[in-house]
């Protein structure tokens, strides 16, 4: 399997991107919590603090403690991330649903803030990498 | 900005559902054959707020399209402050009989979206006497819920605001984003435990699974429309119902979702109006046969 390419990359211009969008920042202003996004076999640690992505750790990691995991192959998420994805790829529940991705962890942290995580999570959408 | 007043009228009508008396809301336009509108889960009538508005459609048809209780501009019934919302097939079938009747409709047309959709097959199937035929959007026998419905109920966090966020996913992406919003708006306004009861029967109730084989298309036809980006009621849940009723026509719309009267009116009209004609297509002479 292919890893994604300049994936850290993405997700630092994503990380810049919350800065420039004052509603996200405001709407995860309660959201201090450290994620996983696992990408093929690349783990990334994403912590927030106050909507904002102060630190970005890659893996592998057995001692980093994370809320929740967004797990996802390389591929799918690279077609999540195109501006108009096709049907079950437009969604990280689309990823779930089809078997491109899985969600585990304290659910709940992440439906509580489910807005905030899939606009962060578009973000790479919008700042056109490929 | 021009203003404008548009033609849709809303009124109330008042009936009485097993022991319960509603005050149910309903929205009316248009001249012809009566089609009934039925919204999604979590939702209210303002999803139907483009087909109402549209003239190539209010010409010949007079829609009328209500709150079910609990949901818009319908209160709940007395004594809900202690009651746990759980609407079920039975109650739901009632509530849209009731209304019909009450609103002295004959034989409409019924066009209802997801839990919507769900209904009508139901009652195409055990109450088609009532009508003339039916347009299920959204609309399958039966899936498993890929959510935790209690997510939306909960005294820590902002069910209606967790339940946009999540049927978000059930919408195209080549939505406009004023119509997408406005969709969401409707199930961040959804009172408390509401969705949540809406989805208790979607997800649980599959008594329609064994009903689809006695449903007489020759006497009320049957049209099932699904979106391509529709996750719920997903594109092969819609062919699975469609190949279980004889004589159904499907229709699998490009760029839409799971709410497609309200995410992307543009793209849906080209298909409701396939809709319309469809379940035009027999004689009303031969629906009293």
């Amino acid at each position: 399997m292919p890893r994604v390419r300049n994936l850290r990359q993405r997700l630092d211009d994503m990380a810049a991107a919350l800065e420039r969008r004052p509603h996200l920042l405001r709407l995860g202003r309660l959201f201090n919590e450290t994620i996983l996004i696992e990408v093929d076999q690349d783990e990334f640690y994403l912590t927030f603090e106050k909507g904002r992505v102060v630190e970005i750790k890659e893996g592998p990691s057995k001692k980093l403690p994370w809320r929740f995991a967004l797990r996802a192959k390389g591929d799918a998420l690279l077609e999540f991330w195109q501006p108009l994805p096709k049907p079950g790829f437009h969604d990280i529940f689309g990823l779930v649903k089809y078997g491109n991705g899985s969600i585990d962890g304290d659910i709940l942290t992440l439906v509580k803030n489910l807005r905030y995580f899939k606009e962060f999570m578009a973000l790479g959408r919008k700042e056109g990498f490929s | 900005m021009k203003s404008s007043i548009e033609p849709i009228v809303g009124r109330y009508v008042n009936v009485t559902v097993g022991n319960a008396r509603q005050r149910i809301y309903f929205e009316e336009v248009g001249q012809g054959r009566p089609v009934v509108c039925l919204h999604t889960a979590g939702a209210d009538t303002r999803q139907w707020r483009s087909v109402l508005n549209d003239e190539a459609f209010t010409r010949s048809h007079r829609f009328i399209a209500f709150d079910m209780p609990w949901h818009g501009k319908s209160l709940p019934p007395e004594g809900f402050e202690t009651e746990e919302y759980l609407l079920s097939t039975e109650t739901y079938m009632e509530t849209v009989l009731a209304f019909c009747r009450a609103a002295g409709l004959e034989k409409p047309l019924l066009a209802g979206c997801s839990m919507g959709g769900r209904i009508a097959l139901q009652l195409a199937a055990l109450h088609p006497e009532s009508f003339s035929g039916f347009i299920a959007i959204e609309a399958s026998d039966f899936q498993p819920a890929w959510y935790d419905i209690d997510w939306f109920h909960r005294p820590d966090a902002h069910g209606g605001e967790m339940g946009a966020a999540l049927v978000s996913a059930n919408i195209a992406p080549q939505a406009p984003d004023a119509e997408r919003w406005t969709t969401l708006w409707m199930f961040m306004q959804s009172g408390p435990g509401v969705f949540r009861g809406d989805l208790s029967f979607y997800t649980s109730d599959d008594s329609l699974v064994g009903r689809l084989g006695s449903i007489d298309t020759r006497r009320t036809p049957v049209h099932i429309m699904c979106g391509e980006y529709d996750m719920t009621c997903a594109p092969e849940d819609a062919q699975r119902t469609a190949a279980a009723i004889k004589g159904s026509t499907l229709a699998i719309m490009k760029d839409l979702g799971h709410f497609p009267m309200s995410e992307n009116p543009a793209a849906f009209r080209v298909y409701f109006k396939e809709a319309l004609e469809r379940v035009t297509r027999v004689p009303v002479r031969l629906m009293d046969a």
